[in-house]
């Protein structure tokens, strides 16, 4: 028997009861099927599987389930179909940001918690907020440049 | 693998008790133990101890400045709390603000990496220069220690197997002058190679406080205030004749090398060179870049 975890997960609330141990990760992508998170170094250092906590960026490879207890999460499918989410996704297709398309889930958390927190960044900016997602494919320009895109064309978006 | 226990206290209270009749292991953040423990994707990790886990205590967080100044940081601070602090002192922002990157510095803790005591641990290096002290409290009470003496080598501290880390405290500072310096691979996402933070008190043309600590320099932070008193009490104008010995002393006596131990050794005397001609050239009191 192991103790409740209670969190909420993308608006829903959600009582866990299994092992409070397994990784964060496991449990959003085997229990809850979302696979929107990817796992690529398994030890914090790619933000492939990152996702947003009480507001802010964490990787949920290195989090184990019953530390969230009583947090607020979103993944990847959580904003994907709110305006901020769709805003950041077409810019992301715009800009030409995408190539195998393994690190935008974490990208995209990465500028939503960006633009959030910065409506208006600079390059180094962006650069400094995506710094802890690695992207094996595009060299990061195309990406950057899309950020930009994000924030002009959802400057009210971003700003309110 | 046997699967571990693992307990989840909502209390500071409950997690002293069952610290004290099982000597589970606390985890915070868990970005070390999670990483040590590891064993791929889909598999729970596999923890040696059972697991006692800390991450919602209330008590543990927080950052305040008491009357006299002394700041209080709950053990469960991260990286991004205590960097964005207005109270915490410039040398552990700079040290928080450059751990790993922005996610990782959600999830890491002052408590983890001191309680973790590696040697490239970022925060210890700042907070044995700033003389700050751990608060480890059991269910039979509380004691202080220095962090300097708690963190006793690589992965060893004084810490009892009933206790935790509440607190670190920070007593008051007053320097006119500080430095620091991380050099990793790349800005973010990167392991200290090698770290220094330096801190002067100038009244009148007079040294009246100088410190240095170095991190990833030796077994845990190298701070020496044998090798410091070379320097205090003496007047700015004689730091020229001065510094050729302190730096001697403090690159062969303070740095007990392990890998690189040439490299280690200049880079750290030209960086503490490098601000102590800044003190000699009359740098305006504040942050020596
Ligand atoms: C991708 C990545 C990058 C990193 N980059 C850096 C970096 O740049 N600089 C750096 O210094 N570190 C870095 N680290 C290491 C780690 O994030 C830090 O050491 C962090 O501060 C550990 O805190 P935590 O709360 O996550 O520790 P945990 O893993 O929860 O605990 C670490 C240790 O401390 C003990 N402990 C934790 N809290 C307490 C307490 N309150 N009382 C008693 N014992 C306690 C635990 O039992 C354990 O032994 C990195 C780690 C990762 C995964
Ligand atoms: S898979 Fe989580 S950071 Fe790489
Ligand atoms: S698009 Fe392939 S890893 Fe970034």
């Amino acid at each position: 028997m192991y103790n409740d975890v209670r969190f909420t997960l993308n608006g829903q609330p959600m009582v866990y009861t299994g092992n409070p141990l397994r990784r964060l990760l496991d449990v959003l992508r085997e229990d809850y099927g979302l696979t929107g998170s990817k796992e690529g170094c398994g030890e914090g250092e790619c933000g492939a599987c990152s996702i947003i906590k009480n507001g802010k960026l964490v990787t949920p490879c290195i989090i184990p389930v019953g530390s969230i207890q009583g947090a607020e999460l979103l993944t990847i499918e959580g904003i994907r179909d709110t305006e901020k989410g769709k805003c950041i996704i077409e810019a992301y297709a715009e800009g030409g940001a995408v190539q195998c398309g393994f690190c935008i889930p974490g990208m995209v958390m990465a500028t939503y918690v960006l633009l959030n927190e910065n409506p208006d960044p600079t390059e180094d900016e962006i650069r400094l907020g995506i710094s802890g997602n690695l992207c094996r494919c595009t060299g990061y320009d195309l990406i950057v440049e899309s950020i930009h895109l994000a924030a002009q064309k959802g400057a009210a978006l971003w700003k309110k | 693998m046997e699967e571990v226990k693992c307990y989840m206290p909502q209390t500071l209270a409950e997690a002293l008790q069952i610290r004290k009749d099982t000597g589970a292991q606390p985890l915070a953040g868990g970005s070390d133990l999670m990483v040590a423990n590891s064993r791929g994707a889909g598999i729970v990790p596999g923890f040696k101890k059972p697991i006692l886990i800390i991450s919602n205590l209330p008590e543990l967080k927080g950052i305040r400045q008491l009357e006299d100044g002394t700041v209080e940081i709950g053990a469960l601070s991260t990286s991004w709390e205590i960097h964005t602090s207005p109270v915490t002192h410039p040398l552990l922002k700079d040290a928080a603000s450059r751990m790993g990157a922005i996610a990782l510095r959600n999830s890491a803790t002052i408590g983890g990496n001191i309680g973790n005591a590696s040697p490239k641990g970022d925060m210890p290096q700042p907070l044995i220069l700033l003389d700050a002290e751990v608060v480890l409290q059991s269910v039979d009470g509380e004691r202080r220690m220095k962090v300097d003496d708690f963190i006793i080598k690589t992965k060893v501290t004084a810490i009892r197997d009933d206790e935790l880390i509440t607190k670190v405290v920070i007593p008051p500072q007053k320097f006119t002058h500080i430095f620091f310096r991380k050099i990793g691979m790349r800005r973010s996402n990167a392991i200290s190679k090698l770290t220094l933070s330096a801190a002067a008190n100038i009244q009148d043309g007079v040294v009246v406080d100088f410190r240095a600590s170095s991190g990833a320099a030796g077994p845990k932070v190298e701070r020496s205030r044998e090798v410091e008193s070379l320097l205090i009490g003496h007047k700015v104008a004689e730091l020229p004749d001065l510094k050729g010995a302190f730096l001697d002393a403090w690159c062969s006596d303070v740095i007990a090398p392990h890998a690189m131990p040439e490299y280690r050794r200049n880079a750290t005397r030209r960086m503490l060179e490098y601000f102590i001609d800044s003190l000699v050239a009359g740098h305006p009191e504040g942050r020596v870049e």
